[in-house]
């Protein structure tokens, strides 16, 4: 290959895409890390603090797209707290001073401020892409800067963000002139929605794929939508619920059946279900069912959709589909790959709409599963072998039992062996979370049999440091650890220093890892920011002179090459 | 070799009856929520909890299993949304649904952006983009339509006639009906001022 020039090298280059493949090929020789380095077009950073946009820039001088990843995981379950870190701003700074030409944001768990979207919106002439996952500290405000300054906008695409609603007119922010929307997701605004904007925007947007309407927009307006773009592919209802009469539902009959491309169905915040039914028609095309919002419909109105949805790859539900819906998912969706099945009741109330019967039905029934995130109360070691024996496909498996410390209902015996029938058959799994009464044994299961597993979220299990050890050890592609409740300590933390570099991060809180363990390790992994999070008083640790033996109640170690950060609030010290 | 070691240690780990050893050596999930609720904190002697009596107590109380931070993982954006937490965390605060005789679709406002009931009666009227709608609240007998509110009990109410902050804490939905209609549709009776 050395003896091709550059040009020809690099467009062998292009046909590489994924982040991990560009990455070896950047290890292989200087002249390939150079060519490599100029045409990488999409840069991935995992972890924000890892790296600073200054080498970013150094690096990759002519990227177009960057994602980005703030807090970690735990943040999703109020973990972390408010003002921890995150910030966008100084990324954005940054890239707008050097001379790339952005065209695509993506950024999950960041904390973006109105300024931010601003600076964005001016910097970069042809931006197209804006795509932002779990983040907060933004308000409409900052939406009418990049619909109005965005001239090339294809994707605005907000997803579970906390956003500030000041009830603006963003909408109609939008140049008359502008016609180039592909993606428009608003679904997590809580405000009134400018449904006349709304409407004109659609009306000039030929190209519009995808479109998530907030809960704002009612049933008749929805209809007046769906008309003027039966182009839609991707569509998220927003208040899907209407009183009076059935004459709006009639017109989005009529509406709906001329949406032939549609494949994937979302929303329904708010839901009659009598109007359910509407979508009867375009069901058959679906590969993309989300009703996990749609706490208003019971199961007997799931299910009849359901049975329309021959080709579904995704279904997003609530467990009030209960077992037998679950098996009418099984013998209907051959083709599920992903399947999610949230809780209705989060207080625990003990009604057992899905139980292990559920899973194993699913397991049966759909040859392609992958993907699978169950929450349910009770689980059995046999209903788990036999859904590894059914599904030996698994990447992603992660089992919530609502209760901690909840063992096998039939036996009383913890369920070590069914989360090591699941790993041991499953080989090529990345993900797994785990949940229920668990010993050091699943741990030892785990480090033997995981060997692909990249994530591993553990909660309320466990007995020693063993358990932790077998983890540490085993999993030789292990990225990212979390846990939370388990009786891990110093030990198990120290045991390995250099298992540290291989691994993006790891949090531990509410464990029995001490301070006087998380400063050895700061001193020992010096390439690494340790942190602990303290939110209850900030000197009580140093003061009382037991500060070795003082328990830390949250920490989270992360490699970087850029050293301590700079906007860590008070309550974070980092080692 | 190794496996052979492996073996010994999963027959270490199996000596005792299941359950016991590892609720003594672990804090467990129910002394947890004790000692954070405040009670029992002497219960944490040199690391050793005895859960006996924790497990009856957790039973009695299965609300403080709610009140552990972040369990269970359902992320934060999906429990405001998830539609039981609306209707038990949002009465009387923020959003209540409104709807209108003669109007196809139901309306969505929020109580807690109103300062009495002259502001609720603007917020009316912009909201359905209708006049008469401060006037019935106010005045009572002279126009077309009535307001009522639909109370935590379950029952329709006229609104005007509680004090404001009784009634943003009390009132579910609200509904704009023309006074026609209202006679015969079983508003609870006024109490004081008939």
């Amino acid at each position: 290959m050395n003896y091709f020039p550059d040009e020809v090298v690099e467009h062998v280059f292009d046909f590489v895409t994924s982040h991990k493949d560009r990455n070896s090929i950047s290890l292989v020789c200087k002249s390939w890390f150079k060519i490599e380095r100029y045409s990488r077009q999409n840069v991935f950073i995992g972890n924000c603090y890892s790296i600073n946009p200054e080498r970013l820039l150094r690096r990759f001088p002519c990227f177009k797209s960057l994602t980005l990843k703030g807090k970690p995981h735990f943040a999703d379950f109020n973990l972390v707290p408010h003002g921890w870190g995150g910030f966008v701003q100084p990324w954005i700074e940054a890239l707008a001073r050097s001379r790339v030409g952005l065209e695509e944001l993506r950024l999950k768990r960041m904390v973006v401020t109105d300024e931010s979207l601003e600076l964005l919106s001016r910097s970069f002439v042809n931006f197209k892409s804006l795509v932002l996952v779990s983040c907060e500290g933004f308000s409409t405000d900052g939406l009418a800067s990049i619909a109005s300054n965005c001239r090339h906008l294809r994707d605005l695409d907000l997803q579970e963000n906390e956003i500030d609603d000041h009830r603006g007119q963003w909408l109609s922010c939008f140049p008359e002139a502008y016609t180039s929307l592909v993606t428009l997701n608003f679904a997590c605004l809580e405000g009134e929605t400018n449904l006349v904007a709304l409407e004109r925007l659609v009306a000039r947007s030929p190209n519009l794929r995808s479109l998530k309407l907030n809960r704002a927009v009612p049933l008749d307006a929805l209809a007046r939508l769906m008309a003027c773009a039966p182009q839609i592919v991707d569509l998220g209802v927003g208040s899907y619920e209407d009183e009076q009469d059935s004459e709006s539902c009639l017109k989005l009959q009529a509406a709906i059946r001329k949406c032939t491309s549609l494949r994937s169905l979302s929303g329904f915040l708010e839901a009659a279900p009598h109007c359910l039914s509407a979508f009867h028609p375009v069901c058959h095309n679906l590969t993309y069912l989300n009703l996990s919002y749609a706490a208003e419909i019971n199961g007997s109105h799931l299910i009849r959709l359901i049975e329309h949805c021959k080709k579904l790859q995704r279904l997003w539900i609530l467990d009030s589909i209960g077992d037998k819906g679950l098996e009418v998912v099984a013998s209907t969706c051959k083709e599920l790959q992903e399947l999610r099945v949230f809780p209705t009741d989060l207080q625990g109330g003990g009604n057992t709409a899905v139980t292990e019967d559920g899973l194993v039905a699913i397991s049966a029934g759909c040859p392609k599963l992958h993907s699978i995130l169950y929450f349910c109360q009770q689980m059995t070691n046999a209903a788990l072998i036999t859904v590894a024996k059914n599904c030996p496909n698994f990447i992603r498996f992660r089992l919530c039992i609502l209760e901690p410390h909840k063992p096998d209902h039939v036996t009383s015996q913890p369920l070590d062996e069914g989360f090591g029938a699941i790993v041991q058959a499953c080989k090529n799994l990345k993900r797994l979370s785990v949940s229920g009464l668990l010993t050091d044994q699943v741990f030892l299961y785990i480090g033997m049999f995981a060997t692909q597993l990249e994530m591993l979220s553990i909660a309320f299990a466990g007995d020693t440091d063993k358990g932790m050890l077998y983890v540490l050890n085993g999993c030789k592609k292990m990225r990212k650890l979390e846990i939370r409740d388990s009786p891990f300590g110093d030990t198990a933390l120290l045991a390995d220093v250099n298992k540290y570099v291989t691994m993006r991060s790891l949090w531990m809180s509410s464990c029995e890892v001490t301070l006087g363990g998380c400063k050895r390790l700061a001193q020992k992994a010096p390439w690494l920011n340790v942190e602990i999070i303290n939110e209850n008083d900030n000197n009580r640790m140093e003061e009382n002179g037991y500060e070795g033996r003082q328990k830390v109640d949250k920490m989270y170690l992360y490699r970087t090459v850029v050293g301590t950060r700079v906007d860590a609030p008070p309550f974070v010290w980092i080692l | 070799m190794e496996k052979g070691g492996l073996e010994l240690e999963i027959t270490e780990l199996r000596l005792g009856l299941p359950g016991t050893e590892k609720m003594m050596k672990k804090r467990g999930f129910t002394e947890m929520i004790m000692t954070s609720s405040g009670s029992n904190s002497d219960q944490c002697e040199s690391g050793v909890v005895s859960t006996g009596c924790d497990v009856e107590k957790a039973n009695e109380s299965p609300v403080a299993k709610s009140q552990v931070v972040g369990w269970p993982p359902v992320c934060s954006y999906r429990r405001k949304n998830s539609c039981k937490e609306v209707s038990t965390t949002r009465v009387g605060l923020g959003y209540v649904k409104v709807s209108m005789d003669g109007v196809l679709y139901l309306r969505k406002m929020d109580l807690g952006s109103s300062q009495g009931y002259d502001d609720l009666a603007f917020a009316l009227d912009k909201l359905f983009g209708f006049h008469g709608i401060g006037v019935a609240l106010k005045d009572g007998d002279n126009c077309e339509y009535v307001t009522i509110y639909e109370d935590k009990d379950g029952d329709w109410m006229l609104a005007g006639d509680v004090p404001w902050g009784m009634f943003i804490e009390s009132c579910k939905r609200l509904r704009i009906m023309k006074r026609s209609d209202a006679a015969g549709f079983g508003l609870q009776p006024r109490g004081v001022d008939e």
